[in-house]
């Protein structure tokens, strides 16, 4: 991920008052931080803005990157936590209901069942809306997790080191998350 | 994951997932203005904490300054005020022959 900069000549750069040095830092962190805002934040959140402001403490954090790490393994976890920070100052939905989805989200939902395997981007939208409307029921970290697990693929040990949870609770956290998981979609089915 | 699978409403959050995954990728390219923006608060934020900084260390070298000032008249007054006796008591000293340094 660090191959086409070199990371440590950018920052003595950045360091030495170097403008193109935080350019290129900047060009190479903000695709790491785009793909962590997009997963963890809703859709319709205002992204350039996470975005920026991950990059402004990326930037005024600077000095405590000690170089043992790649650089956006340190800015991924700076980003994890903004998007969480941001997640816990939002309100957590009690449920989902059949008539809170819109008529394309109802459609989307139907289309899972049929298994379609090639969306077009509409679809997508409209599938992304829902499921940020099913996790918009889970608390922050659970959101997180589900997506850690479920989307990005990661692995228990991996989750655990990145977020200091041992491989137990994150387990039984799983089990739990995916067990209200299947009551919403168990309601939805229910009250079409 | 397979057993996991095999519940219907699993699988249905797996294909809702799938189906969703296109809107997850991030961007590739900086969206247009981004870099300058960024650059130009980067630089506004650092300007602004080195004048804080400066700001900082000015107030507390004031500080001091005026603290030492401050204890600096504080002991000489005192060291004056001992031998402001009132006349009364230093008579009286005077009477018994204590040094009045």
């Amino acid at each position: 991920m660090d191959s086409p900069i070199d990371v440590a000549d950018c920052l003595r750069r950045w360091k030495d008052g170097d403008e193109s040095a935080a350019e290129e830092l900047i060009g190479h962190l903000h695709p790491v931080i785009s793909r962590i805002v997009r997963t963890h934040l809703p859709r319709r959140d205002h992204e350039d803005d996470i975005i920026q402001e991950i990059l402004m403490k990326t930037f005024s954090r600077l000095h405590q990157y000690k170089g043992d790490a790649p650089i956006s393994h340190w800015v991924s976890r700076l980003a994890l936590t903004t998007c969480l920070d941001r997640l816990r100052a939002q309100k957590i939905r009690p449920e989902v209901r059949w008539t809170d989805l819109t008529p394309e989200e109802s459609t989307a939902f139907d289309a899972a069942w049929l298994g379609s395997t090639s969306p077009d981007a509409t679809d997508a939208i409209h599938a992304r809306d829902l499921v940020d409307k099913l996790l918009s029921t889970l608390p922050p970290d659970d959101r997180s997790l589900i997506l850690l697990v479920d989307l990005e693929g990661r692995s228990l040990e991996e989750i655990s080191q990145s977020t200091g949870w041992g491989i137990s609770k994150i387990k039984m956290r799983l089990f739990r998350i995916r067990a209200q998981l299947r009551k919403m979609i168990q309601n939805l089915e229910q009250r079409k | 994951m397979s057993s996991v699978n095999q519940i219907p409403e699993d699988q249905k959050w797996q294909a809702l997932l799938a189906r969703s995954t296109p809107t997850f990728a991030g961007n590739t390219t900086l969206p247009f203005g981004f870099l300058t923006q960024t650059l130009a608060r980067i630089k506004t934020e650092n300007r602004e904490r080195e004048i804080f900084e400066r700001i900082g260390l000015r107030s507390l070298f004031v500080a001091i300054s005026v603290l030492i000032a401050v204890v600096g008249v504080s002991i000489s007054v005192q060291l004056q005020s001992r031998s402001d006796f009132d006349p009364a008591v230093k008579s009286l000293l005077q009477a018994d022959d204590v040094p009045i340094s």
